[in-house]
């Protein structure tokens, strides 16, 4: 539970000719972290085994069909892997001449429809210029100039000055065409060219530009008609081959994946070697079975360490974590941080104690934990995937311990619920009882009224803070006294609880609890020579962050506080507005509805950020280094085929 | 609740005694500037921390510890608010 799954080192030889029944059960069991073999030595790289390449071909044409397609990953009730291995190939070529099909039809319907999209652009220059475009070329003795020129220019005035012989056409959009004879070419250009002449090519298409426009508009809107009644064909063809499709690219994936399994293996021209890790509660069974398939041919062994002189880098050996069923979801909180080295102590349990501990004594609210509970049940049992299943198992938890804090807090949505000082609470007749006195003149109460209990609450957080920063320590101290030793253990970790017992025992000093500030002053100073013996000089820098670690769990009342702030605001203006009357009503219930809604929003984000950055900031840089291998084993989890 | 005063006849305990309104200024100031120094703080090592974990996504548990470090003062400026109106 606090430790890592204990991994063995596992060495597979044989003959090449029981490679594929090795592979096999390899497959089968999913437990071998294969280590992949780098050329080096004697032997070589292993070869795929036969097949390989057209399954792999295959698996890209079916990628590429679904990609196409548009196929997602969704949840289906799995079928039998033999009925899909015995359609495939029938079925991909039946499919692939289908979708090639659809396919160039829509490429040619895309290139049309890019076509006369240009042309549209072209022609679209020209719109209100009565002339079919055939009369604007091929002339000997006629110069022909069609472009854009510049707004409210007077070329008529000064086309008269040069010549009276011509013809001039504007279309709607301003553009010209100007016919002169060939002989007035040069000085008509100049003239244009004052008028900022812009020349544009007439299109090489005979017709009206107005009658043309419309029939290309015609035209394109035919094609996109077309486009789309085939993108309804896709998707028909989508919904029918979904299954398959999926069924049979994860058929394929497991068979490439086992037929390329020997590209990570050791071989020489007759043997093969795989080098791997397996669990060592799965080594018994792993061992008969290879012995099983291959008849005893294959030789199983573990690779002793021992005998190895070496022994096996923390870095070196895939961590799988090995946590009960109910702790399970917050690994992925670890897995945020970093998986923990093999040495290490695994901290999922502490996290699934501590952060909804946390989570709940911030927010301690009846009213949020309901709606969050409601929100991440639904939401459980909708989503699937593993991150979400965690996500949403690690809120309920989280709601949980909300609900607990929000009975002790007695708090529905911001409103107290039991009355205190003559203020009636939510509840009528529920009046709040004094059990004993706290700190600084407050009563200690059932149900604890936050905003009245300040000072006691923030002492207790800061106690609460000083028990989650020393488990750190302790675990702290077990992962160096394993790695380096006792005396490192007790200096580098032993030193810091001894550093906290010297501040205490100053401020027990201060409010004349023990006799003067010497025997704090003494243990402090002897704690600090502790710390610098065990981690060097810069030590003393770091010896203020155990204050403000410390300190840093007052965010489990402050947080809070500003979470009940939010709420009885929304709680006044809405019952300012509602005591108005009349159309307020509505604004009222609008106010409620909308402020409640922020706030459980900000309910899962603030509390959540600030438990996790407990665990993360003051918890684990106590003890934690984290930065292990994740365990991959050789296998395939299958999602859509079942054997 | 203000309770009017008349300052000239006021003894010093009584002037005291009505300085709840400046203590709430100042602790609402203990908190705003804090809050304010942690935001100045956490803006550019949130952003950094971001494009870090985009490209390199194991980088969020870390980016998250760098960017909630500057937190810890306006936590301070919470605690002596509290220190203040007690």
């Amino acid at each position: 539970m606090l430790k890592p799954k204990q991994m063995s080192r596992v060495l597979f030889v044989g003959h090449k000719d029981y490679l594929e029944p090795t592979i096999e059960v390899m497959h089968d069991m999913h437990v071998v972290h294969i280590e992949e073999y780098n050329e080096e030595d004697y032997f070589s790289i292993g070869k795929p085994l036969a097949g390989a390449d057209q399954d792999s071909k295959t698996l890209l044409k079916l990628r590429s069909i679904a990609n196409f397609l548009g196929i997602k990953k969704t949840y289906l009730e799995p079928t039998s892997a033999e009925k899909v291995s015995s359609e495939l190939v029938g079925k991909l070529d039946e499919l692939d001449s289908a979708v090639s099909e659809k396919l160039k039809r829509k490429s040619e319907i895309e290139s049309n429809i890019k076509d006369t999209e240009t042309n549209i652009q072209e022609i679209k220059v020209f719109s209100g210029v009565p002339l079919n475009f055939d009369l604007c070329r091929g002339y000997e003795t006629l110069h022909v100039f069609a472009g854009t020129i510049k707004k409210d220019a007077e070329i008529e005035a000064n086309l008269n000055r040069v010549t009276t012989d011509y013809q001039l056409y504007v279309g709607a959009t301003g553009t010209i065409v100007l016919f002169v004879p060939a002989k007035h070419t040069d000085e008509v250009a100049e003239l244009l060219n004052d008028a900022l002449f812009n020349e544009v090519t007439i299109p090489a298409m005979s017709g009206v530009p107005d009658e043309l426009l419309g029939e290309l508009k015609t035209r394109r809107d035919m094609f996109v008609n077309d486009l789309e009644s085939l993108s309804s064909e896709i998707d028909s063809m989508k919904a029918q081959y979904e299954e398959f499709i999926l069924t049979s690219e994860e058929l394929l994936s497991i068979e490439t994946q086992k037929k390329e399994a020997p590209l990570f293996f050791a071989t020489s021209e007759h043997a093969f070697i795989v080098d791997g890790w397996v669990p060592d509660d799965e080594f018994e069974t792993l061992e008969s079975r290879v012995k099983e398939a291959t008849g005893d041919r294959v030789h199983v062994t573990l690779h002793e360490e021992s005998t190895d002189g070496v022994a096996a880098d923390d870095a070196d050996i895939p961590i799988e974590y090995d946590n009960p069923k109910i702790v399970k979801p917050f690994e992925a909180v670890m897995n945020l941080y970093a998986r923990p080295k093999y040495h290490e102590i695994d901290p999922t349990t502490f996290v699934f104690i501590a952060f909804p501990l946390f989570y709940g004594m911030i927010l301690g609210d009846i009213g949020y934990a309901l709606i969050l509970l409601g929100i991440a049940l639904y939401g459980r049992s909708k989503l699937h995937g593993e991150g979400w299943n965690s996500l949403f198992t690690v809120l309920i938890y989280c709601n949980i311990s909300t609900l607990f804090f929000g009975i002790l807090y007695a708090e529905f949505l911001g409103f107290p619920l039991a009355g205190l000082h003559g203020h009636p609470g939510l509840i009528p007749g529920w009046e709040t009882i004094e059990l004993f006195s706290g700190l600084g003149g407050e009563h200690i109460t059932y149900p604890i009224h936050r905003t009245h209990l300040v000072t006691t609450l923030l002492v207790a957080t800061l106690l609460i803070g000083v028990i989650h920063i020393n488990t750190g320590f302790i675990l702290g101290f077990r992962n160096v006294l394993t790695k380096h030793g006792m005396k490192a253990a007790i200096l580098e970790k032993g030193g810091w609880m001894v550093l906290q017992l010297g501040i205490f025992l100053l401020l027990f000093g201060m409010m004349d609890i023990v006799p003067g500030m010497l025997p704090g002053a003494a243990v402090f100073v002897v704690a600090v020579i502790m710390l610098i013996a065990g981690e060097g000089g810069t030590a003393i820098i770091e010896i203020p962050s155990i204050l403000s670690n410390i300190l840093s769990y007052s965010r489990l009342l402050a947080v809070g506080l500003s979470s009940i702030g939010i709420a009885s605001a929304v709680n006044i203006m809405a019952g300012m507005m509602w005591s108005s009357g009349g159309v307020f009503i509505i604004v009222a219930v609008l106010i409620f509805i909308l402020g409640h809604t922020i706030n459980t929003a900000l309910s899962v984000i603030a509390p959540g950020l600030h438990a996790l950055r407990l665990q993360y900031v003051e918890f684990f840089t106590k003890f934690y280094d984290g930065g292990g291998r994740i365990y991959d084993p050789f296998g395939y989890n299958r999602t859509y085929t079942e054997e | 609740m203000t309770i009017p005063v008349d300052i000239a006849a006021a003894s010093v305990d009584n002037l005291i005694a009505n300085q709840k309104g400046l203590i709430a200024i100042g602790a609402g100031l203990a908190v705003g500037l804090a809050g304010l120094g942690s935001g100045l703080a956490e803006k550019d090592i949130g952003s950094a921390a971001v494009g870090a974990f985009t490209e390199k996504e194991e980088l969020f548990g870390k980016g998250l510890i760098m960017t909630v470090i500057p937190e810890t003062i306006v936590i301070f400026g919470f605690v002596i608010a509290i220190m203040m109106i007690i």
